[in-house]
């Protein structure tokens, strides 16, 4: 009885320290990795040998794309990986790698068939990198694979993990306005990502990623979907400050982002 | 190289014409060296050099930061905030009170232009901090929701111009200050309080090691624009 009153005793104070330590977060618990939410192995447990220098290798390329998979990204385009699945592809609500890897092979309706994780990293390239698609046998695939593989070390397989994704809003209260959102953008945006969509740069490389524009993602990327984009917005936008934009500054926002000039879907082209 | 000649002849027959150069009469790059050497000239003005030096070094020992390189724009606009009382400055709010705009243009367009070598830090460096701040520097602490410091002050911390300013080679007296002025003083300059939620979540020792590690680094010593 007392050993049950100590816990029940640890567990307020335990409960009365995390909401306290919520609050100082400023903000919502749900964008951050908790018990609820799958946490990835950490780095330190990469194995040594050829299974972690594929996991390392599959690291570099995600994080600097233009570098280690050069020959399948887009002349001009300037994202990684990165740019969308942040903290390295570790970050709830930003598509994680881990809530990715355990959907698949699944149905989609973009291209009408069960698509196995191989495919789905091709059409990353093709259209947020705007760029062509490796082959599966390919290095970059490989390596890629790997990394998401050892992400998702431990979690359930065929579930839809919490923060798996990006998040759905509910649909706009009034119809996004290109007007409001373009003033959202110059006061939450502009300051990272350029008042012309064309991101930021240190020494001549790219920090902050194009958002429209030759640099960014094509008109096939699934962020040129504006719900998408609003849930990425919702959750993440601006770095660190996730949720602090309401659910239509996040849809008129990301209403004005995909209104501006980007890259043609290359399916399009094909047909003509 | 002979442009530089050239206008470093130009300035010293300005300077020797007058003693002290109206702000009018010279170049505005003339015009901020001369306030960074000897101040603008009003009663109680204070030369920059005291602290910042003339190469923009800074001064480790009391933490005046090292400003050599920084982006125009991040001189300009942060001295415009101490003026307003939204940067948290003891010392500089009284510096800076009597620069007029063209005065805040002048300095931060010298200031941008120098170079300076890395001063050195009192004391060594603790290698576990340095270590411990290089994790968060580079990787961030997702957990709390911070993200890397190099996703915003560029790879290396050498800055993404023109309102990230570069924190590679800082001194580590400032860099500890200023997360503790985001964090709980009155530096409320920050766009979108980014700095300060950040510098609110991070432990006193996070904050002590992100410093030590930003200040074992090597300065940019390309121009930033």
């Amino acid at each position: 009885m007392t050993v049950r009153l100590t816990f029940l005793g640890a567990f307020i104070v335990a409960a009365m320290l995390l909401s306290s330590v919520d609050r100082a977060w400023s903000g919502p618990v749900e964008v951050m990795q908790g018990t609820e939410i799958f946490t990835p192995p950490p780095d330190s447990e990469i194995p040594a040998g050829p299974f972690g220098d594929l996991v390392r290798k599959g690291e570099k390329i995600f994080t600097q794309t233009g570098r280690f998979a050069r020959k399948y990204v887009g002349a001009e385009n300037k994202m990684t990986c990165e740019s969308c699945h942040l903290d390295r592809g570790r970050k709830p609500y930003s598509a994680p790698l881990w809530g990715a890897y355990v959907m698949y092979p699944r149905y989609r309706s973009k291209n009408h068939m069960v698509n196995k994780l191989d495919e789905r990293i091709q059409g990353c390239f093709r259209f947020s990198m705007n760029g062509t698609a490796p082959p599966v046998t390919s290095d970059t695939v490989k390596a890629l694979i790997a990394y998401s593989f050892w992400m998702s070390r431990g979690a359930p397989v065929g579930v839809r993990l919490k923060g798996q994704g990006l998040v759905k809003l509910p649909p706009p209260a009034r119809t996004p306005s290109l007007f409001r959102g373009k003033k959202v953008y110059a006061a939450r945006c502009a300051l990272c990502h350029g008042a012309h969509g064309q991101g930021r740069t240190s020494h001549g490389g790219q920090v902050f990623p194009p958002v429209w524009g030759n640099g960014s993602y094509n008109k096939g990327a699934g962020l040129y979907k504006i719900a998408k984009l609003a849930g990425f917005i919702k959750m993440n936008m601006p770095l660190s400050k996730g949720d602090s934009l309401t659910d239509q500054e996040s849809w008129d926002v990301a209403a004005y982002i995909d209104s501006q000039p980007r890259p043609a879907d290359p399916r399009k082209l094909a047909r003509r | 190289m002979l442009k530089k000649v050239l206008s470093g002849i130009a300035l010293s027959v300005l300077i020797a014409g007058s003693a002290a150069p109206s702000a009018g009469a010279v170049t505005l790059m003339a015009w901020g060296k001369h306030i960074a050497k000897e101040g603008n000239g009003t009663p109680g003005s204070t030369a920059c050099m005291e602290c910042h030096r003339l190469n923009g070094g800074g001064m480790p020992s009391i933490g005046a930061p090292r400003i050599a390189g920084q982006p125009r724009r991040y001189i300009a606009r942060e001295i415009r905030e101490v003026q307003a009382g939204k940067r948290y400055g003891p010392v500089m709010s009284g510096v800076v009170q009597n620069l007029s705009k063209r005065d805040i243009q002048a300095v931060a367009l010298y200031y941008s232009r120098v170079h300076a070598p890395k001063l050195r830090d009192v004391g060594k460096p603790d290698p576990s901090l340095v270590s411990k701040g290089r994790r968060i520097a580079t990787r961030g602490l997702w957990a709390k929701n911070i993200p890397a410091c190099v996703q915003c002050h560029g790879p290396g911390g050498y800055g993404v111009p023109p309102l990230f300013p570069y924190i590679a080679g800082q001194n580590r007296t400032y860099l500890l200050r200023q997360l503790m002025a985001y964090a709980f003083l009155k530096r409320q300059d920050d766009p979108q309080g980014l700095m300060r939620g950040i510098a609110r979540r991070l432990t006193p020792e996070e904050r002590k090691a992100v410093a030590e590690y930003f200040s074992s680094l090597q300065p940019p010593d390309r121009d930033v624009p």
